[in-house]
């Protein structure tokens, strides 16, 4: 029954002879394992295509909802998180597959003629990549989406001549914000899949009409079927990428910052790593040579890989015999160079705990959620105000502020100087506090086991300390930086100063707070900052 | 891999259906994970909330109060406040509550308090004030929606 409709479907459509088109190729003999890379970039387009469909029905591309969904597909919705982790880490694996594919082209000699329009479509393919990635992590809108968009932007900017038109079509304005996330979107899912899918449909176009190139030595004799002889290499080496990117992605989340914050002036914004080496590059070429860094370098490397099919043109394939030596070592000594500023790269980053809390979101939880805690007299189920849990940063800092203090204004900010206003509801101080700790809960970082002594230093640091004294990055500037006072003093001299800081340093500043602060507050502050090495 | 000149037919054969369960698992694999993300949102439902909707003493017998609930609930990443009217009916010590929404079509009734029923503007379907059809479209009574009294307060689950 099945086969007779097959029959009839065949012969209105003649899709059998597109299928045995498409399996039936004779390939030379000898073409072996190194020639499966291409399938294997193959299956993680596709991935990502899969994936990316399943999250654009849930992703918002508005800097004020944009996080909130990203947040939402890892947290809530089921199969979320594996879902945004097969796209995250699929990203990754792309591009180390579309490099390994180059290499094999690049030993194999496969480039030469007459294939130099599919090298150089294969090349357009991998800049094209490289865009989704560019664009790929500006979307779920966190700190290192904004930041590390505002360096590329940057970048562009420094172009000679034409540098700040481009940094003003890419922003689409001159600020980066909705306009910059709805174009970049729009590249991410329209422009550039269409633009890939076509070069993807040519480059194959292109394999076959000259042919796999096959073994750099021929070899004699009859030679081997596509499929199943060639296919099931392919196959194994789909199914042992799939099976290790699954296992990357059921057991490391992808990664989500903090919301981005572009007032925050402390985050050192780091690209993903397969830009580390021009990140890396950078910081050789200060100033007026910055586009030795961001132009010259990699536009060298990129016209030297393009030019390559028509500089060697000599009969060898042979990656390591005389014609392609030349080529070979300079094509080593680029990969090295990427792969050195890399490892340095990685190298340069600092240490990052996702899940540390400092002082003042730990000194904003307790205000916030502590019993007869303000928030809770609206926040809560039924009340005129979501509960905290439900609520979403999406108000920017000087709002969030406003609305602490006087939590029935419609538009903070807006009272003149000469009204009255009432009296705050949570110093500023505070409100600072409980910002940072919705910045942690929303970012879904664990809440961590605080301990009463460092309950009390928090609480107190944030209602006195921190007006002055900058911790981590918070905080006033009047006082010294108090991260790595522990470094500087023993317990006894902190405690010392925090009593009597006049007693110590004659003229200053800093108040007495023997009696301002319980000895209780005293101790727990002089621990904790005694820790801070 | 060569061809071994021993029953090609059987060894192609194997690598055919090999091929063909690898490609099965992987595509099974992604329509399990992006498919599952796609529908399970369908058929996830909401956690009820108990919400305070008024006072058994203010309530007349026989005459359905409605009551106006904010209703704070996350609509996917954001996050909506849906108004939800239930009519409260006391009758002697009992408290019922009757969602306002027409059985018929969804659309909202209102109580007519001088012919003391309950209409709906859309077809014209009629209900008492327990919610019973009394005439019109409508398929079934108004629905109920569980009840709790603690200390006068009456409290509703939407």
């Amino acid at each position: 029954m099945i086969s007779r409709v097959l029959d009839w479907f065949d012969s209105r459509t003649g899709y059998r002879t597109l299928v045995r088109k498409a399996l039936y190729e004779e390939l030379p003999r000898g073409t072996g394992w190194p020639f499966t890379t291409g399938s294997v970039v193959t299956l993680l387009v596709g991935c990502q295509f899969i994936t990316g469909v399943g999250l654009t029905m849930y992703y918002v591309p508005a800097p004020s909802l944009a996080y909130d969904s990203v947040r939402f597909i890892m947290t809530q919705l089921p199969l979320g998180g594996m879902l945004r982790g097969l796209h995250y880490w699929g990203a990754s694996f792309l591009v180390v597959a579309v490099v390994v594919h180059m290499m094999r082209v690049f030993l194999t000699g496969s480039y030469k003629a007459p294939r130099e329009v599919t090298w150089l479509s294969g090349l357009l393919m991998l800049l094209v990549i490289l865009g989704f990635s560019l664009s790929g992590y500006l979307l779920p809108w966190d700190q290192k989406a904004y930041w590390a968009t505002t360096v590329t932007i940057n970048v562009a900017r420094s172009t000679p001549l034409v540098g700040e038109y481009m940094a003003d079509v890419l922003r689409g304005g001159s600020e980066l914000g909705a306009l910059t996330l709805g174009r970049w979107y729009s590249a991410h899912v329209f422009l550039l899949p269409v633009t890939l899918v076509t070069l993807i449909v040519a480059h194959i176009a292109l394999m076959r009409k000259h042919g796999i190139s096959g073994p750099i030595d021929r070899k004699v004799g009859p030679g081997e079927a596509f499929f199943p002889w060639h296919v099931i290499r392919d196959t194994v080496m789909m199914a042992a990428v799939f099976a290790s990117l699954f296992t990357v992605a059921a057991l490391v989340p992808a990664h989500l910052d903090a919301v981005a914050n572009p007032s925050d002036a402390n985050y050192i914004p780091r690209p993903e790593w397969y830009f580390l080496s021009l990140f890396q590059l950078l910081k050789y070429f200060p100033g007026p040579l910055e586009p030795v860094a961001t132009m010259v370098i990699p536009g060298a490397v990129i016209g030297f890989l393009m030019m390559l099919p028509f500089i060697d043109r000599a009969e060898g394939r042979h990656p390591f015999r005389t014609p392609r030596r030349a080529f070979t070592t300079t094509v080593v000594a680029i990969g090295l160079g990427v792969l050195t500023l890399t490892g340095l790269g990685l190298a340069d980053s600092p240490p990052r705990d996702d899940d540390h809390w400092d002082l003042l979101p730990i000194a904003g939880w307790q205000i916030a959620t502590d019993e007869g805690s303000p928030c809770a007299r609206c926040h809560l189920p039924g009340g005129p105000a979501a509960p905290l849990a439900m609520t979403r940063i999406t108000r920017d800092e000087e709002w969030l502020l406003s609305h602490m203090a006087d939590p029935v204004a419609l538009g903070p900010g807006v009272r003149s100087a000469r009204e009255p206003a009432p009296r705050a509801m949570m110093s500023r101080f505070k409100a600072q506090a409980v910002v940072s700790y919705l910045r942690q809960e929303h970012a879904g970082r664990r809440h961590p086991v605080v301990a009463e002594p460092e309950r009390v230093a928090a609480l107190t640091y944030a209602e006195t300390c921190v007006a002055c004294h900058k911790i981590s990055g918070d905080g006033g500037s009047m006082g010294p930086d108090l991260t790595h006072v522990g470094a500087r003093r023993d317990a006894a001299g902190i405690k010392a100063v925090i009593e009597d800081a006049p007693e110590i340093y004659g003229e200053t500043a800093m108040p007495t707070f023997k009696d301002r602060l319980t000895p209780e507050q005293i101790d727990a502050l002089t621990n904790y900052l005694a820790s801070r090495k | 891999m060569t061809q071994t000149p021993v029953a090609p037919g059987n060894r192609r054969g194997f690598l055919i259906r090999v091929i063909q369960t690898v490609h099965a698992g992987i595509g099974a694999t992604l329509a399990f994970i992006v498919g599952g993300a796609v529908v399970a949102p369908s058929f996830s439902r909401r956690e009820k909330v108990w919400l305070p909707a008024g006072s058994v003493p203010q309530l007349i017998e026989g005459v359905p109060a409605p009551v106006t609930l904010r209703l704070v609930r996350s609509d996917g990443a954001s996050e909506v406040v849906d108004r939800r009217v239930v009519y409260l009916v006391r009758t002697g010590d009992t408290v019922r509550a009757l969602d306002s929404t027409c059985t018929h079509l969804g659309c909202r009734t209102k109580f007519n308090p001088d012919l003391r029923q309950i209409e709906c503007p859309c077809h014209g379907g009629v209900y008492d004030t327990q919610g019973n059809v009394l005439s019109g479209p409508p398929p079934s009574p108004l629905a109920s929606v569980p009840v709790r009294i603690e200390h006068d307060r009456v409290l509703v689950q939407v």
